[in-house]
């Protein structure tokens, strides 16, 4: 009975290393079945719209420190009207005016008239329900002020419709279908006049 | 002689195996606690870069995925959870910003706006469809801003979703998405496909494998100089 049992252990023991050794080959086999590395797919637009130009790193804001509260506003407004977000295109390099001087510390940052240029980021078109179509604008370049001292982005919205179709869904529930046919109300489009104002902040003390 | 062999082998089993497991659990809290912490640098970097004004936090829930009862956080408490199905594709700390990036511009979205941006909130509900490609292009800004290379946007997408035909109302496809990302790459930070780091990498070979018809298209676009909106596959 004794020896009976102690042999079964012995079988059971081998079995076990059996089954280890076993999912030690499999994972060599699988290393093994590994494809060889072919040749890589190539990206034409890559290689032949970008190869052809240069371009700089864009820029990144690794460094910063925020202690600071101190702000100082600056207004301007678009130079060129936009009529609508389909005027525009991702990428696109728009001029704003500065619509007063800048002043720190008695030192003259940005004269009245002085150009802003900003890129066109995101353009966000309208939606149903209301929802406004939006441009951002981003990459401001504030003459004799650093990037990391104003605001990054500037959104500018269409006229929001949400806030009246919101609540106009809700009371229509009870007449269904009707709610539903809220959501063919679209949003406002994004129209910029010359004379819109505009404010962001620099904060002087910012890296 | 089997009694004595049987108390042996208890003897020798039972306390490794509290052992063992003590020691599974402290490697799984230290192992969490890391991958946390990395959560919240990258998190806080892209934050920090792209003076985000709202507060958000970064949470590690190893749940393979979202319990279909609890509600998305992201708007309503600014929360970005990232569970265990989503962490197990990303790679390196680009996959993580783009991960994070994305779903930051989520939760900031939620500020601004009437009713301490709940109306803003409503919107982002209303509209997923609309709202998912605006966070993947807001997403590759803050990745850029933060110092992180926006082409693993696309192969962290290109491996972790899947090319769902179904919820056409709701969500995009999948490829229609990597081209719009890809498209606003090449036009905003076309320096980063110039110098492509992940030109050799496996999900990103895959990306463009299957988005040959998506790439032509806007080869041309790129070539006749056009601004009209495609219409990928």
């Amino acid at each position: 009975m004794n020896r009976a049992f102690f042999i079964s252990f012995l079988v059971f023991c081998a079995v076990s290393f059996g089954m280890r050794t076993e999912s030690a080959y499999g994972a060599e086999v699988l290393n093994a079945s590994k494809p060889e590395s072919t040749e890589p797919v190539k990206d034409e637009i890559a290689e032949n719209i970008l190869k052809q130009r240069n371009f700089e790193k864009p820029v990144s804001h690794l460094i910063y420190d925020y202690k600071s509260t101190k702000t100082v506003p600056i207004r301007f407004s678009i130079k060129e009207r936009i009529k609508s977000e389909a005027d525009v295109y991702e990428g696109q390099i728009v001029e704003f005016e500065a619509q007063s001087d800048v002043y720190f510390k008695k030192d003259l940052k940005i004269k009245k008239g002085d150009t802003i240029k900003a890129r066109v980021g995101t353009v966000i078109t309208s939606g149903m329900n209301g929802i406004p179509a939006s441009i951002i604008f981003d990459n401001f370049e504030f003459p004799n002020i650093k990037k990391g001292q104003t605001e990054d982005r500037l959104e500018v919205f269409g006229q929001d419709r949400s806030l009246v179709v919101f609540p106009l869904k809700w009371a229509l529930t009870i007449l269904p279908p009707s709610g539903s046919l809220t959501n063919f109300i679209m949003g406002g489009h994004v129209k910029i006049k010359e004379g819109k104002v505009f404010t962001m902040y620099y904060h002087p003390e910012w890296l | 002689m089997l009694k004595k062999m049987f108390l042996f082998a208890l003897f020798m089993m039972l306390p490794v195996s509290a052992f063992a497991i003590e020691d599974i659990k402290s490697a799984d809290i230290q192992k969490e606690a890391e991958i946390q912490k990395k959560l919240t640098d990258v998190g806080v970097s892209v934050l920090n870069a792209n003076k985000i004004d709202g507060r958000v936090v970064f949470v590690y829930d190893k749940a393979e995925v979202k319990d279909k009862l609890k509600l998305d956080k992201t708007l309503l408490n600014r929360e970005v959870i990232v569970y265990g199905y989503d962490y197990k594709f990303i790679e390196d700390d680009n996959e993580l910003a783009a991960f994070l990036s994305r779903r930051i511009a989520e939760a900031y979205r939620s500020y601004p706006g009437f009713f301490s941006g709940r109306l803003n909130s409503l919107k982002i509900k209303a509209a997923p469809k609309k709202y998912q490609i605006i966070f993947d292009k807001i997403g590759v800004d803050y990745m850029v801003r933060a110092g992180y290379n926006p082409v693993a946007m696309i192969t962290l997408i290109n491996k972790s979703h899947p090319q769902k035909r179904g919820d056409g109302l709701t969500s995009n496809v999948t490829s229609k998405r990597l081209a719009k990302i890809y498209e606003y790459i090449c036009v905003k930070y076309p320096y980063f496909l110039k110098n492509n780091e992940y030109y050799q990498n496996k999900s990103y070979q895959n990306f463009l494998l299957t988005s040959v018809n998506n790439r032509k298209m806007l080869e041309e676009k790129l070539r006749t100089r056009s601004r009209k909106e495609l219409n990928y596959e």
